[in-house]
């Protein structure tokens, strides 16, 4: 099929016009060259690389010490996110490789490193799209936090028993069906029955910030997964759901 | 399994929209591909209607009868009706039964008043769980079948389903940009799930009369499409979710040579390629499923359409009226106008501004052009030793069209994705028995709960 001559009044490609250089540099280098390892295998995203990084690391330095330098990695990771260069599949790998460095890191410790914070995540019942809790999860536990995933086609009753069982410090929930999102209101209902003032974090694609902002402990968690983990961070630090929406809703 | 070897049309000029080689004809007088173009409505419960099954058949009742009137009412010669199952008709099967009778019923009225040609598929839900159960055998499947088989005695025409063999691996994948596993996922996962369960489909379609009509890979590669976006997109690249579309005409295609004999499912955007192939009629949504979701090729996927559809919308007022009313009449008029190509004998011109309308939109656009999309048909059909090896072969066909058309521009980021990719496709091995031994024991360890039993393997 020959081309038109000119396609300029059909088509503009705007994704073309302000193209970024792509900086993995991985920000100011460490002294340390096998700390420095772990770092690049982190935010480049090389999970072949990691296993011997992290063991190479922790022949000279403490486990808890190679966490760190594995957290900013993470930090280094969302900066490239948030300035445009990062897009979400370099995100989950290297978050992916941040919880094989964790895993290792803690069975060298012979304990799990205290978490952040724990998060129940779920999708509503009669739902059973799984993909964006579990990108959601992958972050969350890549910053730190404890993920109790209760699953698809979760009852709102048993979202209730979980945040009583485990005291989460927020609830994340994904629905894809304009059917099934109003499990996140029954949920909702259903906490502030027992005096459970717990953010109530949703998105996915039937979730709308119209929708969440009309739902008392309902935010909007936005159009991808990323707002997930500095949500967290707020609640962890103490703020209310009002604070949270307020911040990220407005 | 008996994998296609041969094309059905001589040339990708053939290709064009309302007529297929093999028309479907069935319902009241509707056939498709017969030498025009019908809407295709999909009427969407609003979720309180959802809540019973008197609720659920009383809501579908007036969202047919705004369509029917509509139709009428502007003087359209006909239309099908989807009726795509949410969760509650499929779990319990006298729902879908009795919304599909009711159907029937009011096509029949407005057929003897009228005159209106008509049809019904019923698309039923697939809620297997591969990470957790037996999905040959267990509960959900039990109940997929028995809806259908309801289904079918109850006024439906054609039967559909989107299934989602493989999914738990396509899935992992999508998000990560691994092409192996999205090859393994869709290509060789969902093909096998595609043979196992339409068999079981096409006997059931058989035995009641009806025709299996056919499926869509939405749960793999419209998920890599949904989530590459538009230009903002962040999520995945658009050269991957191409590379995906690709894969995804080889699993899709298996439906047919299993027995269906379309149309299509409208969110197989795959759909072009499956017709290059089989000649069956294929149902394509794009401008005006905007009311369900964006898509880089609104134009272009109405190029060698035989059924144009909605997607979905749910049932809501707008000014004009109901939004079923109103997506019917845009629909409608849509066919009316390619109607009009088709007896001016301009056909092929429509069909070529609307190709060049998205041609270099993007690069999931660009391969289904009817030109790409008969290149990527060919490489499926001189590759057919093995699901694997033709899904690989139209993967790395979908490459090499993008590498090889200096229009179509691709940014620094998306020209990477397309040079790894290739280079990764072309690394892998030649043999379907070693490449899915290479990934069986790979994601099993990543993926734990994966069953590859559930596949045959």
């Amino acid at each position: 099929m020959r081309a038109l001559k000119d396609y300029s009044n059909i088509v503009v490609r705007y994704d073309l016009l302000d193209e970024k250089e792509q900086d993995t540099s991985g920000g100011e280098k460490l002294n340390d060259e096998s700390m420095q390892q772990v770092m690049d295998c982190i935010v480049k995203g090389n999970k072949d690389g990691i296993t011997d990084a992290i063991n190479a690391a922790l022949e000279g330095n403490d486990p808890l010490d190679v966490i760190d330098v594995a957290v900013d990695a993470m930090d280094e990771v969302g900066r490239l996110w948030d300035e445009g260069t990062y897009f979400l599949p370099q995100v989950i790998n290297s978050a992916d490789i941040m919880l094989e460095a964790l895993d290792i890191c803690e069975g060298e410790m012979g304990t799990a490193r205290e978490s952040k914070g724990v998060i129940v995540a779920h999708v509503p019942e009669g739902d059973i799209h799984d993909l964006g809790k579990n990108i959601v999860t992958a972050l969350l536990q890549a910053n730190g936090f404890e993920v109790i995933d209760l699953g698809v086609d979760v009852p709102s009753e048993e979202v209730v028993e979980a945040v009583k069982e485990h005291d989460p410090i927020m609830i994340s929930g994904t629905a894809l069906m304009t059917t099934t999102m109003s499990g996140f209101e029954k949920t909702a209902n259903l906490l502030l029955e027992e005096g459970l003032e717990v953010p109530l974090v949703c998105g996915g694609g039937a979730v709308s910030g119209e929708y969440m902002g009309g739902i008392d402990l309902g935010i909007y968690g936005g159009d991808d997964a990323t707002k997930a983990a500095p949500m967290a961070r707020d609640a962890a630090a103490g703020a209310s759901w009002k604070e949270i929406r307020e911040k990220y809703n407005s | 399994m008996s994998l296609s070897t041969k094309m059905a049309y001589e040339s990708a000029e053939e290709l064009v929209f309302g007529t297929a080689k093999n028309p479907v004809k069935y319902g009241f007088d509707l056939e498709v591909g017969g030498g025009c173009v019908y809407p295709e409505l999909v009427p969407h419960p609003r979720p309180k209607a959802a809540s019973s099954k008197k609720e659920i058949v009383k809501e579908y009742k007036k969202m047919i009868t705004d369509v029917l009137d509509v139709t009428v009412g502007l003087g359209f010669p006909g239309i099908q009706i989807e009726l795509e199952h949410v969760s509650q008709m499929t779990s319990n099967p006298d729902w879908g039964a009795e919304v599909s009778a009711q159907t029937k019923a009011l096509l029949e009225k407005y057929y003897n008043q009228y005159g209106l040609k008509g049809a019904i598929r019923s698309t039923i839900a697939d809620h297997r769980e591969p990470l957790q159960e037996d999905i040959r055998n267990g509960k959900h499947m039990e109940y997929m079948l028995e809806a259908f088989d309801a289904c079918a005695k109850n006024g439906t025409d054609g039967l559909s389903i989107e299934s989602i063999g493989g999914k738990e691996i396509s899935d992992h994948c999508i998000v990560r940009e691994d092409i192996r596993g999205v090859l393994f996922g869709i290509g060789v996962l969902g093909s096998k799930d595609m043979e196992y369960i339409w068999s079981k489909i096409v006997d059931i379609a058989n035995k009641n009369g009806v025709v299996p009509a056919g499926d869509t890979d939405c749960s793999q590669a419209n998920v890599a499409m949904f989530m590459s976006g538009g230009y903002h997109g962040k999520s995945v690249s658009h050269v991957f979710a191409t590379f995906a579309r690709a894969i995804s005409a080889a699993r899709t295609l298996v439906a047919h040579e299993q027995g269906a004999q379309g149309p299509t499912k409208d969110c197989a955007y795959e759909s072009p390629i499956i017709k290059a192939i089989t000649g069956d009629p294929i149902t394509t949504e794009g401008k005006a499923s905007a009311c369900a979701h964006s898509d880089l090729m609104g134009n272009l996927i109405a190029a060698v359409t035989d059924l144009w559809s909605n997607e979905a919308v749910e049932y809501q007022d707008m000014f004009a009226g109901s939004s079923v009313k109103v997506f019917a009449e845009i629909l409608s008029y849509d066919t009316a106008l390619m109607n009009t190509s088709i007896e001016a004998g301009q056909a092929k011109i429509l069909r070529d501004l609307m190709v060049h309308s998205d041609l270099y939109r993007d690069p999931q656009a660009f391969i289904l052009a009817p030109h790409n999309a008969y290149e990527i048909g060919s490489a499926i059909v001189e590759n057919s030793s093995s699901y694997y090896e033709r899904a690989r072969a139209a993967a790395l066909k979908a490459g090499e069209l993008m590498a090889a058309d200096d229009n179509l521009r691709l940014s620094q980021a998306e020209n990477d994705m397309l040079k790894t990719t290739m280079e990764e496709l072309e690394s892998f091995p030649e043999k379907e028995e070693d490449f899915i031994d290479e990934c069986v024991d790979h994601y099993k360890e990543i993926i734990t709960d994966f069953k590859p039993e559930n596949y045959g393997l």
